[in-house]
């Protein structure tokens, strides 16, 4: 075989599919990063308003159950975990052990909700709102809209599990699953960012 | 044109024009009345004069489009429009009804055209951009349902695309967020709460939507880009369109009594909302760049590049210049408003559709473009009133600064109308800046009778 | 950019962020409307108030003065007018209009009764006592 032929088509293909490419659809990281920039503004907020009011952001951060946080994380860490093996499994063309992972990681998702909706009621039953204090109002607006992007998140993946049992995707098309992996990261990565930074930093 | 239907838009573009023209006349009653007070008072007070202005403003924009998807969503779905005698019915009920109201509003002072046109059964009038009687909200509910009605259905028989899609569902936004319109509680807050639900919802949600849709058009069409292309971006902007600008109508919520957080949902999400319209900017300019033909039509890609330009500066820069809570708080109500809301209406909504007019107009007279000629005074007509429109925003924004240091931030505020005094100059000089406008629409309106070797189709 | 950018993945984005949007706004709405009996002084709402917001309305005071800010920019914020100028000076000013000075910008006679009158004025004082997050940033409005 001609070694140029084969020089030839694997540029080919190099220059159809980079490895170093964001995985997904491109569509999905412009999304991700209009997220990403608003809850960095948000987190800046949050810090700059911080350093004016350290007193008050303290005093109410000590009613956080940082266990409940802590948890959490781990469960969102374990997720992700389990949507990578997901991923790897669908790049073997194993629609089913994906579709596995990724239930896995739907009820981590689940476990991560019920534990921030207890949060929550605690929270409002002590008629703690938004309109308490600026510390609450932070509080409050970061993990709500980080708690909408997990059930979104669920929401994806719950559509990629319908497909994946219906061996939708394969070895060779697989871009669906990474589409939806990359959210699921992001809504990981944010709740990393946010949880030492409301919750404990101090 | 390929569709023999596509030819109602015709009457709609030139309804849209006429109006456009009264909106500039009674634009330069209220720049004159600034600085000469008793202008024409009490024939036409202040108040009468701008419920025209903004309400024509309303009024040819819908007539714009109206008229672009009745010309563009046959083409789309390749097929007839559903019913043209309905568009035929729906255009001259809207002209009367439009017509109807202008006259009520300047021959019948405004309690008495309330009490008549049944205000008493269900209080909507008086509130800004949403002056108008029951009976002409009514009407717009039908026009707008209507024209819904048979783009849909046309739609439903033919060709589904993205941009018919996209246009779709921002005249669906449009009908369903004008329904707020109806809701005006005494309770202060909620009326000014929801009355932004029209407003802001419309020029920074659905209207935004329409935009992408007719652009999107006119550049498939003038570039000869792939549509697969043009379409997913289409989608990509009008994605960041709603994911800022939905949470963005927080930027109203600063100081009408809503609770203080919406200064940082406002400020944040607005802070972005320039985002999408400067990847309009970008995303036209680079299909122009990749253009696959030299369109004949000239002009018509001069109105395309300079919307997507405008609506940046108008929407995007003016908008972000005074959205962040801490400047909003001195800013809020002066002449800076009033510079964002000219530019971003000019630069995004009135640009596009006189775009879409100038790409639809010559083929629906039966030509691919106009004579050499005809083209050149177009696109002076265009350079004439961009510029004036931009240094009318400039002019406002001069006195919106010096509003806001002498009645706001110095340690001896004066009073509103001793500001007023000091900034007259401001104000003439956006008066001199709005006659060069007017010219600039003449000079339009006159390109439409040049005569020459207008170029046909291939 | 990546190899994969496909218009359909680009139009389910879209739905999913419009809704998702969508339905954050909504929830802060709910927020907003739970939090306002404490802050838009609905409280002091008396029939003399609504019908002077509606006489308000009906006179399309809004086309030239602003209200919290919003409105046209061409006469004074009347959303503080009842604390800077006090209820005798409003009523006698929407009385003695126009003023007919030449040149000066000039208010109609709207040729309200006193009773009316009392009814802007009650208005006015209502939206006065609105919490506005202390906007305006001074009296002058």
């Amino acid at each position: 075989m001609n070694p140029n032929l084969v020089n030839i088509h694997l540029v080919n293909s190099n220059s159809t599919h980079h490895k170093e490419d964001l995985p997904g659809d491109f569509a999905i990281w412009i999304f991700i990063f209009a997220e990403m920039l608003a809850f960095g503004v948000l987190f800046v907020a949050y810090a700059f308003t911080r350093a004016n009011n350290v007193e008050l952001f303290n005093a109410s951060q000590l009613t956080l159950s940082r266990t409940s946080g802590a948890i959490n994380t781990l469960v969102l860490i374990t997720s992700s975990y389990f949507v990578v093996q997901g991923v790897a499994a669908i790049k073997r063309g194993l629609n089913k052990q994906c579709a596995h992972w990724l239930t896995g990681a739907f009820l981590l998702g689940g476990v991560f909700v019920g534990i921030k909706i207890v949060e929550f009621h605690a929270k409002f039953a002590a008629d703690i709102t938004m309109s308490t204090n600026n510390f609450y109002m932070f509080y409050l607006s970061l993990t709500f809209f980080h708690f909408m992007h997990v059930l979104m998140g669920m929401i994806i993946l719950a559509c990629i599990i319908v497909k994946a049992r219906r061996s939708a995707y394969s070895a060779q098309d697989y871009v669906g699953v990474e589409t939806g992996a990359s959210f699921w990261h992001m809504v990981d990565f944010l709740w990393i960012i946010l949880f030492p930074l409301v919750y404990i930093i101090r | 044109m390929k569709y023999k239907s596509q030819a109602v838009a015709k009457l709609y573009f030139i309804a849209a024009i006429g109006l456009f023209l009264g909106q500039i006349l009674f634009g330069l009653i209220m720049g004159l009345q600034y600085v000469v007070g008793d202008f024409l008072f009490p024939a036409i007070p202040f108040n009468v004069a701008r419920m025209v202005h903004t309400n024509l403003l309303i009024v040819w924009l819908l007539f714009g489009f109206m008229g672009a998807s009745y010309y563009l969503i046959p083409e789309e779905s390749e097929t007839e429009l559903f019913s043209p005698k309905l568009a035929i019915i729906t255009f001259w009920v809207f002209l009367a009804a439009g017509a109807i109201t202008v006259l009520g509003y300047l021959l019948v002072p405004y309690a008495s055209l309330a009490k008549w046109t049944g205000n008493d059964l269900l209080n909507t009038m008086g509130r800004e951009f949403l002056e108008q009687p029951l009976p002409t909200k009514v009407g717009i509910v039908l026009v707008a349902l209507s024209w819904l009605f048979n783009i849909v259905m046309t739609v439903l028989k033919g060709r589904k695309t993205a941009i018919s899609l996209v246009l779709s569902l921002g005249m669906l936004g449009l009908a369903v967020f004008f329904l707020f319109s109806f809701y005006n509680p005494v309770n202060l807050v909620k009326d000014k709460f929801y009355w932004w639900w029209v407003v802001h919802l419309w020029v920074e949600g659905v209207w935004e939507l329409i935009l992408g849709a007719m652009l999107a058009f006119v550049l498939i069409k003038v570039t000869g880009v792939d549509r697969e292309v043009v379409e997913k971006w289409l989608y990509v902007i009008i994605t960041m369109t709603l994911v800022t600008g939905i949470i963005g109508t927080g930027h109203h919520y600063f100081w009408i009594g809503a609770p203080a957080y919406w200064q940082w949902w406002g400020s944040v999400f607005s802070a972005l909302e320039p985002i999408p319209f400067l990847m309009m900017t970008i995303f036209a300019f680079n299909m122009v760049n990749k253009r696959r033909r030299e369109h004949p039509n000239k002009a018509a890609v001069l109105w395309a590049l300079g919307t997507s330009v405008m609506a940046f500066l108008g929407a995007g820069l003016w908008g972000f210049l005074h959205t962040l809570a801490p400047i909003n708080y001195y800013t809020h109500g002066t002449q800076l408003t009033a510079a964002h809301g000219h530019l971003a209406f000019f630069g995004a909504y009135a640009l596009v559709v006189l775009t879409m007019i100038s790409y639809a107009m010559p083929v629906l007279r039966g030509r691919a473009a106009n004579p050499e000629r005809a083209q050149i005074m177009e696109m002076w007509s265009f350079w004439l009133m961009t510029i004036s429109m931009f240094f009318i925003a400039l002019f406002l924004t001069g006195a919106g600064v010096v509003q806001v240091w002498l009645q706001r931030l110095s340690p001896t505020p004066m009073s509103f109308m001793a500001v007023q005094d000091q900034i007259s100059i401001f104000y003439w000089a956006r008066e001199a800046a709005g006659v060069v406008f007017l010219i600039g629409l003449l000079l339009y309106i006159g390109s439409f009778f040049v005569k020459g070797d207008s170029h046909a189709f291939e | 950019m990546s190899a994969t950018f496909t218009k359909s993945m680009a139009r389910n984005v879209f739905y999913g962020g419009g809704v998702f949007f969508f339905l954050l706004f909504l929830a802060l709405t709910f927020d907003t409307m739970k939090v306002l009996p404490k802050r838009d002084n609905s409280q002091n709402i008396t029939p003399a108030v609504a019908h002077g917001k509606k006489l308000w309305e009906t006179n399309n005071c809004i086309g030239c003065h602003t209200l919290l800010g919003e409105g046209a920019y061409f006469a004074p914020e009347l959303g503080n007018v009842y604390t800077r100028r006090g209820p005798d000076f409003i009523k006698a000013w929407i009385k003695g209009q126009p003023t007919g000075v030449p040149g000066r910008r000039q208010m109609p006679q709207f040729n309200l009764s006193d009773a009316d009158i009392d009814d802007v004025v009650a208005f006015l004082k209502y939206a006065s006592e609105i919490n506005t997050n202390k906007w305006p940033p001074n009296i002058e409005g």
